[in-house]
């Protein structure tokens, strides 16, 4: 609960990269390698910026005082979802009469690549066989096995939906399937449907900066696939580690999403 | 030859009942794998007859000898009570995080992850996790986490882990058995075997309890073809079923 008081509070101060370009690959520098000569992409990291967990596109500041902020899409090239005409409706419905619905508000994991942008970061572990990554929202986790073993079935559906991983030379690419229909990726109620398709490409650029890209398919909503992209830093803070995001232990944030309640307080 | 050779010493090295087990790249036993307890414990760590959703089932209380959880007088009537109130008082019932070391024990799967730094614990139930150091850290002060703070090491073959920093919001079972925020853990986790995981967990809290109490179980490594963990998003489950539920 603490945390998600927090997270609000992050989402009013932050724009650490606020204004700044979507990511583009940078000139490679050194990193870490494993012993099978793969990155070392262990530690802990977060997104360059959290704007994206306002909304995607370009925002202009809006009626919770979040500040505005740049589209991460770089793809299609004017920064927009290429929604649907239906899917454009359905989001504008959500965003001006829905906010309340938003899953994080209700404590629920953030899906993919939701998760990639949420405050407070994240830590990678390489085990044998595995990248693996814990996640301070939500203690969200995503088990990403670089065995080549298959999806579940279609009609096991997720949150995070599952992962599935492999190397592209430096590039972690992870195929993700099976999330169901129920997250976002904002609080501006931009959405997907069950049959949403991520790829992600996680580049290491140097020591401390992964370029981190994610194509979406959809053809339920979407008339094309789109891509997002922005810089994930480590943390180089010593010592500094994840900590609890007990959520629904103590929510209390779901009233805040009303204006009428909030003024309240 | 010296290839034979050596693979020889390894197998004569490893025949021993107790290192039947695979190694890790940094020489450390490979407690690696999705694991489960398959004991009653989650419905009560004493023995007990069959209640509602719980089967009968013995202890996994090995010390004190009895087999009982040796609360002080206060606290054997408060446990009573929690009893009583079972299936609206138990933090599960409310999907909350479901604390150490009963997370260990719920009817679902974990995976261990290690790597030289670290032992991350990824549970199905309510996706929490657990990211223990092994690096001689100190515990946090003044917090407290619904999970605890964890902190290992290794003793020979055993993953030993220290936890402290836990709230008092949690409980042990479904049975009402319960803590305080004094409560200090020391997890033991000794690979016995291919499939097997001894845990072994020492408890100890001077404000509930008369002395330490220590619960022991195996746990059951899942071999299944493509076993894998998933998800359980307890509360979105519990709000789909409230709306479904007559007004």
């Amino acid at each position: 609960m603490t945390r998600s008081a927090c997270a609000l509070v992050l989402f009013l101060t932050s724009g650490v990269a606020f204004g700044q370009a979507p990511a583009t690959p940078a000139k490679a520098g050194p990193f870490k390698r494993l012993p099978d000569g793969k990155p070392d992409l262990q530690g802990i990291w977060a997104a360059g910026t959290f704007s994206p967990a306002d909304d995607v596109e370009d925002h202009p500041v809006d009626r919770f005082q979040i500040r505005a902020g740049k589209s991460i899409i770089i793809d299609p090239p004017g920064g927009k979802i290429p929604y649907q005409q239906w899917a454009l409706d359905k989001k504008k419905d959500l965003f001006e009469h829905h906010m309340y619905e938003d899953p994080e508000a209700h404590c629920t994991l953030s899906g993919v690549p939701r998760q990639m942008y949420a405050p407070f970061g994240f830590q990678i572990f390489q085990p044998a066989g595995y990248v693996v990554i814990f996640f301070e929202a939500f203690h969200a986790f995503r088990i990403i096995p670089l065995n080549g073993g298959p999806h579940p079935p279609e009609s096991i559906k997720m949150f995070e939906g599952d992962s599935r991983g492999r190397w592209e030379g430096d590039t972690l690419v992870v195929d993700v399937t099976n999330q169901n229909d129920k997250t976002w990726f904002d609080m501006a109620g931009n959405f997907h449907s069950d049959q949403i398709h991520v790829v992600e490409r996680l580049t290491p650029v140097d020591a401390d900066t992964i370029n981190y890209q994610a194509t979406i398919t959809d053809p339920k909503v979407y008339t094309r696939p789109w891509t997002i992209g922005f810089a994930i830093n480590r943390n180089k803070r010593p010592g500094y580690e994840l900590m609890e995001f007990a959520c629904v232990e103590g929510e209390q944030d779901l009233q805040h999403y009303t204006a009428g309640e909030g003024a309240k307080k | 030859m010296m290839r034979l050779g050596a693979q020889f010493l390894i197998a004569v090295l490893l025949s021993g009942a107790a290192l039947a087990q695979t190694r890790t790249a940094d020489g450390k036993p490979d407690l690696q794998g999705i694991w489960q307890a398959r004991n009653t414990a989650a419905g009560d760590l004493e023995d007990h007859g069959a209640s509602q959703g719980i089967p009968a089932g013995r202890r996994v209380i090995v010390d004190p000898p009895d087999g009982k959880i040796p609360y002080q007088p206060w606290a054997a009537a408060k446990r009573k009570e929690n009893y009583n109130h079972r299936a609206i008082a138990d933090p599960l019932g409310k999907c909350f995080l479901a604390g150490v070391p009963r997370i260990t024990y719920l009817p679902f799967p974990f995976q261990i992850f290690q790597t030289p730094q670290f032992i991350a614990i990824a549970y199905e139930y309510d996706h929490a996790t657990r990211t223990i150091a092994l690096n001689g850290s100190k515990h946090l002060e003044d917090i407290d986490f619904w999970m605890g703070d964890s902190r290992g090491h290794w003793e020979g073959n055993t993953l030993v882990v220290e936890v402290a920093d836990l709230n008092e919001q949690t409980w042990l079972d479904l049975a009402g058995d319960f803590h305080s925020d004094s409560m200090k853990l020391v997890e033991r986790y000794t690979r016995t075997g291919p499939d097997t995981l001894q845990y072994e967990v020492t408890i100890e809290d001077p404000k509930v309890f008369t002395r330490p109490w220590k619960i022991s179980m195996p746990l059951y490594r899942h071999t299944e073809k493509d076993f894998q963990i998933y998800e359980y998003e307890c509360h979105d489950y519990l709000e789909e079923a409230r709306k479904g539920a007559p007004k």
